[in-house]
């Protein structure tokens, strides 16, 4: 009786010497000698295997992270940068299969179908980091926009996977100075900032402005 | 509706709430860096034009205004980039000889400031290089960094009962510092008024140093070297170097308690005891120079402490420049011995270092020789007797005054002199000014030259 891990430890290592998907259930069954009934008790699809692969190395991390002594002394800013340092590492050591991966899988303008399964434990974890920091003031509450905070790290996300996955760089150096400054700069973004202020003060102009023309007028 | 203006105008300017603690970017790609240039180029340009204007009506208006505008511009736009611009932002700080007073105040600012990294990047940093996290190495780390040091910053951690300090590069620096001296080409042109010929010397001899700033496994067996070396020298104390604990982007050193130089002298030291530090550096300086031959070629103030039981402790490396015999043996003779008394062995020892041309003719080798050999006789007035006081004013408004008259003499637009002066001025120069700062009397003689 296979287990779901030999499946998966064997589909990884088809694809990565092959360079391609098998041709059919059927005949990558037959190659691991279990029954097709076998392989559909784990996996409906190979790409639901690709999918489990990330899946797993994303709740690792951020198990692992959360573990980490450092972790509650972080600010949510903080954790967020932890979370793709610990990830990016923790990639290294499959990455011939992550590279495969989002290389067979292109699809430019949406999330490519193996990172669907990561997409909803990312943004559950994001929005978690982000009403940490609601809450304590690190980040700004603004109406509309603060519920699509999640979606602007999510495009880091995938922007971060795909500059790692280019990266060619010693020890991927130029993934940490995309991390380091991707993130700093999106959370700058989420922080109060002069924008705000301006936003605010165009608010008291229009409504006290009124006002005053209104008292001229009687 | 009018009075609404005022407010208004201050929107279009957000840099006023610009603060160096929250500033979070360090402009990365090299249109960004360029931009930054640009832009303080547009600054000074404007900060020229605001000058004159004001000029017209006022004639008495000093350029110290002027100078402090364009200082304050160029501060900012080099302190948001950080690594190797900083690093230039320091050394022209050092050349106090070149540059205006109200430039090298603002420069001076960057040895002590520059925005810090994101504790999840050290941590980072420190898994990469020993696979393990700083709490796992250090019985203690605090991830708050206490200082930065141009190209890294300083962690405080502790190990068995020792306080120990931990220095952090910043990633891409090595990769950097090529782009960066480039953007700086047309702005150290302006700024200190150089040749592209010369300034091509300079620029390569200043990124083989850099790089090898970035080289901390060559740092830490360079400093262990180094303080080995020096460690029979009277009142200078160095930190012991970890090599177990330091790598590619980590230095793991003692932590030196004590005081900044700015902090001794705010303390009102005594006369005996600037003295005895100023001793100490001059010691450390000269044994380098003419027993090691090479020289710890970044004296600012940043990298000097004063301990508590009144030692000048050493604790930065990085820059280390040798000093090859063809440089070495015609540069201290001028010095030590007395041919600066003999023209004809004067002008020899000239041509070898390049400040004479071969396809000068005579009247220019007249002009040199005497431009000089007042320029050799100012630098070596220290080595001649046998105690210098360094506190006095009218060698370094002399040294001042030659600095500015050099500057603006149009046969020194010209690249002059060997590769060498660069540092080895710039640490001399470094040197004497500490020792103005100090206002200490030295012995002059405990290391001399060697001259075969």
């Amino acid at each position: 009786m296979a287990t779901s891990q030999q499946i998966r430890t064997a589909y990884i290592d088809y694809v990565l010497t092959q360079d391609e998907k098998p041709k059919s259930v059927y005949s990558f069954a037959k190659k691991l000698k279990i029954s097709e009934a076998e392989f559909y008790e784990f996996y409906s699809s190979f790409e639901s295997i690709e999918k489990m692969v990330w899946v797993d190395l994303t709740i690792e991390t951020i198990d692992v992270i959360q573990q980490q002594e450092v972790w509650n002394q972080y600010s949510s800013r903080d954790k967020m940068l932890s979370f793709f340092y610990s990830y990016v590492e923790l990639l290294k050591k499959h990455r011939s299969f992550i590279v495969y991966s989002i290389k067979s899988h292109k699809d430019r303008f949406a999330t490519p179908q193996v990172l669907s399964g990561v997409k909803p434990i990312f943004e559950n974890f994001a929005e978690g980091l982000i009403n940490e920091g609601l809450e304590s003031g690190e980040l700004a509450d603004r109406k509309f926009f603060s519920k699509r905070y999640k979606d602007a790290l999510w495009i880091q996300y995938a922007f971060i996977i795909n500059f790692w996955v280019n990266d060619d760089s010693t020890e991927f150096e130029k993934t940490d100075e995309a991390i380091e400054k991707g993130i700093q700069v999106t959370f700058d973004l989420f922080q109060r900032s002069p924008i705000d202020n301006l936003f605010e003060y165009g608010k008291f102009l229009s409504r006290n402005g009124k006002f005053s023309a209104s008292r001229s007028n009687s | 509706m009018e009075s609404f203006y005022p407010e208004m105008e201050s929107f279009q300017h957000p840099e006023v709430t610009h603060n160096m603690a929250e500033q979070n970017s360090i402009p990365v790609t090299k249109t960004e860096r360029s931009a930054k240039f640009v832009k303080t180029g547009f600054q000074i340009g404007g900060n020229y034009i605001k000058h004159y204007s004001k000029k017209l009506f006022n004639p008495q208006l000093g350029r110290d205004e002027l100078n402090e505008d364009n200082a304050t511009d160029i501060y900012k736009s080099l302190s948001e980039l950080k690594g190797s611009a900083l690093k230039i932002a320091q050394m022209l700080s050092m050349d106090k000889n070149i540059l205006p007073k109200s430039y090298v105040d603002k420069f001076t600012q960057s040895q002590y400031n520059a925005p810090p990294l994101s504790g999840p990047l050290i941590v980072r940093t420190f898994t990469k290089s020993f696979g393990k996290t700083p709490e796992a190495i250090y019985d203690k780390f605090n991830l708050v960094s206490t200082n930065a040091a141009s190209i890294g910053q300083v962690h405080e951690a502790e190990l068995n009962g020792k306080k120990l300090a931990v220095k952090i590069q910043y990633p891409g620096v090595g990769d950097s510092i090529s782009s960066d001296l480039k953007l700086v080409k047309p702005f150290a042109f302006r700024l200190l008024g150089m040749s592209e010929k010369e300034l091509n010397i300079y620029i390569k001899e200043v990124e083989e140093r850099l790089l090898e700033e970035t080289d901390y496994e060559l740092e830490v067996r360079r400093s262990i070297e180094i303080t080995q070396a020096c460690k029979d020298l009277d009142n200078v104390v160095f930190p012991t170097y970890y090599p177990e604990l330091s790598g590619k982007r980590v230095i793991t050193m003692d932590w030196i308690n004590g005081l900044h130089l700015k902090e001794f002298l705010s303390a009102n030291p005594s006369q005996e005891l600037r003295n005895k530090i100023g001793q100490a550096l001059w010691d450390f300086y000269n044994f380098q120079q003419h027993e090691l031959r090479a020289v710890h070629a970044d004296p600012h103030p940043g990298n000097f402490m004063i301990t508590p039981d009144e030692k000048l402790g050493v604790i930065d490396f990085g820059c280390i420049k040798e000093m090859p015999d063809d440089f070495y043996q015609p540069f201290f003779s001028l010095i030590s011995s007395g041919i600066i008394n003999d023209k004809k062995k004067t002008i020899e020892a000239f041509r070898k270092l390049e400040m004479i041309h071969q396809d000068d003719n005579p009247a220019q080798v007249e002009f040199y020789y005497k431009a000089y050999l007042e320029m050799i006789q100012l630098f070596a007035k220290p080595y001649i007797s046998k105690t210098f006081d360094f506190s006095q004013p009218e060698f370094f408004a002399n040294l001042y005054a030659y600095g500015e008259k050099i500057a603006k003499t149009p046969e020194f637009k010209q690249a002059r002199g060997v590769k060498h002066f660069i540092y080895i001025n710039r640490t001399n120069f470094g040197l004497y000014t500490i020792l103005h700062e100090l206002k200490a009397e030295v012995k002059t003689d405990t290391y001399t030259p060697h001259i075969t």
